[in-house]
């Protein structure tokens, strides 16, 4: 018996979850710019809130691995 | 104490309530001790454990070390010490190492030690083989494939179970590079299309993460089917309780196997993934890497197990193809793919063959032994030779030299992937001639 259900879930989950990692990733250093000087400040609070996006996306990863925390 | 498996058994069938008899292995009417068989499962089991530490360490560390994201070193030390981390956090998979795919246990045919010894050894000459060749096979179908071979040669075909045969082992093998591949493919077109070439760098640092969260999921599954191996090896040589979990020392013996093993790099296997299939930039590497762990968390977690080592390779040419498909080397593609298709049966065959040797009895079971090392040994030696050559081709990857300089200009350079590929040829035809 094939799951093809649980097949198009998998895909469906593990592509949403990466667009939101690298699209957020990604909006983070667009929003920093090439160098140090080049950002303002609000935009380095918005890089910060992205990359804080990435950072609990892969906690939740480790929440995820780890059976003892759920 | 008392035999484990005498040579004919009967019990009630479950399904039709008749008696039936044990399917027993011809071993065990000969007089092998069982201490020693079991002590020599164990022994190859670690050893398993430790292939598969080296054969895996590519998956999650190959894409940070090809872009210099980590240093050769840092990566494998940072892999090995997750590996080490994560056989301890969860057991659960031990429970039942096939999955079904031989029908074990209470309701199914008897495998006994000698027949996990014969599948042992040929998923060890597999996985040897194919880290000789640098190809990023899964461990986890070279164990089953040298199980599923020893149990036809000890029970027959009826050991299998085709249908889960199918859905956990052929399908998914197709599936995990078109999920992977296409997840990465998608996110590596959206980071280049967010991110102006100037702020890429920033990948660099994100790869640390991503990798060690591949590195983590791995080091959750892996160690765990050697735990259960050797649990079952227990089980079945009546030392511990029938449907109990593996033993404490168990779970630290195969823990410190695999790390162990994953600090050796494996580094032939790295060198294919992060930069046979495609130059690898760090933008590519963090895409791969999310991809990857993505991939792997959604399919354990809903229930479509997919192989680690597939989907790494998939996400790989997945960035590749997202940024240009004609920076993928489609030759060690096929390569790779082609690993995967024969894994399975390649390691079934080697250890129906050292099932069929080791029917002859305690003999049968010594000469196994020592072919099995003097296997082992032979690859190792001929890897040593192959790898005076490559340093000349490759110096960033020598890891026995004191320079851990990135490998930024291995990947720029278009040579390598070439010389990799001699290389590759010229073991090729040597082996042939022999």
């Amino acid at each position: 018996m094939i799951d093809w259900l649980a097949f198009i879930t998998v895909a469906a989950v593990a592509l949403l979850s990466s667009v939101i990692v690298v699209g957020f990733y990604a909006l983070g250093l667009r929003l920093l710019g090439p160098g140090e000087n080049t950002t303002t400040p609000a935009r380095r609070t918005g890089a910060v809130a992205c990359f804080a996006v990435c950072g609990l996306a892969v906690l939740y990863g480790i929440y995820l691995i780890v059976p003892a925390l759920h | 104490m008392a035999r484990a498996h005498p040579s004919i058994r009967w019990r009630i069938d479950p399904a039709t309530g008749s008696f039936r008899p044990w399917a027993t292995s011809p071993l065990d009417s000969t007089a092998v001790d069982i201490q020693l068989m079991v002590a020599l499962v164990i022994a190859l089991a670690l050893f398993f454990d430790f292939t598969n530490g080296f054969h895996d360490t590519a998956n999650a560390m190959a894409t940070p070390i090809a872009t210099g994201a980590l240093k050769p070193r840092v990566a494998v030390a940072i892999a090995a010490v997750l590996n080490l981390v994560g056989a301890f956090l969860s057991t659960a998979v031990a429970q039942t190492i096939s999955g079904g795919l031989i029908r074990e246990g209470q309701d199914g045919v008897h495998v006994g030690p000698e027949l996990i010894f014969a599948g042992l050894i040929g998923a060890i000459v597999w996985n040897m083989i194919t880290w000789l060749f640098g190809l990023p096979s899964s461990s986890s179908h070279a164990l089953f494939g040298g199980l599923i071979g020893a149990a036809i040669v000890g029970v027959g075909f009826n050991a299998i179970d085709p249908g889960v045969l199918m859905s956990k082992i052929v399908l998914p093998a197709l599936l995990a590079p078109v999920i992977a591949g296409g997840v990465s493919f998608i996110i590596t077109k959206l980071a280049y299309r967010l991110t102006p070439p100037g702020s890429r760098h920033g990948f660099k640092v994100g790869q640390i993460f991503t990798s060690s969260l591949v590195s983590l999921a791995h080091g959750t599954n892996d160690a765990q089917k050697t735990m259960g191996v050797i649990t079952l090896t227990l089980i079945a040589a009546g030392f511990q309780e029938a449907g109990s979990g593996p033993e404490f020392w168990v779970i630290a013996i195969c823990a410190v196997a695999i790390a162990l093993g994953t600090y050796m790099g494996g580094w032939r296997i790295i060198r294919t993934i992060g930069t046979g299939i495609t130059a690898v930039k760090p933008i590519q590497g963090f895409s791969a890497e999310v991809s990857t762990a993505a991939s792997i968390l959604a399919s354990t977690h809903l229930g479509f197990a997919l192989s680690t080592t597939q989907v790494s390779s998939g996400s790989v040419i997945g960035v590749g193809l997202g940024k240009d498909r004609h920076s993928v080397n489609w030759r060690t593609a096929g390569r790779i793919a082609m690993g995967w298709l024969i894994t399975l049966p390649a390691a079934a065959i080697m250890a129906a063959l050292a099932a069929l040797v080791a029917n002859i009895g305690l003999v049968g079971i010594i000469i196994d032994a020592l072919v099995g090392v003097g296997v082992i040994v032979a690859i190792f030696v001929r890897s040593r030779r192959s790898k005076v050559s490559h340093e000349s081709f490759s110096p960033p990857i020598n890891v026995s030299s004191s320079s851990h300089e990135p490998l930024m200009g291995a990947v720029e350079s278009v040579v390598l992937p070439k010389a990799a590929r001699s290389l590759i040829k010229k073991n090729s035809k040597a082996a042939k001639t022999r």
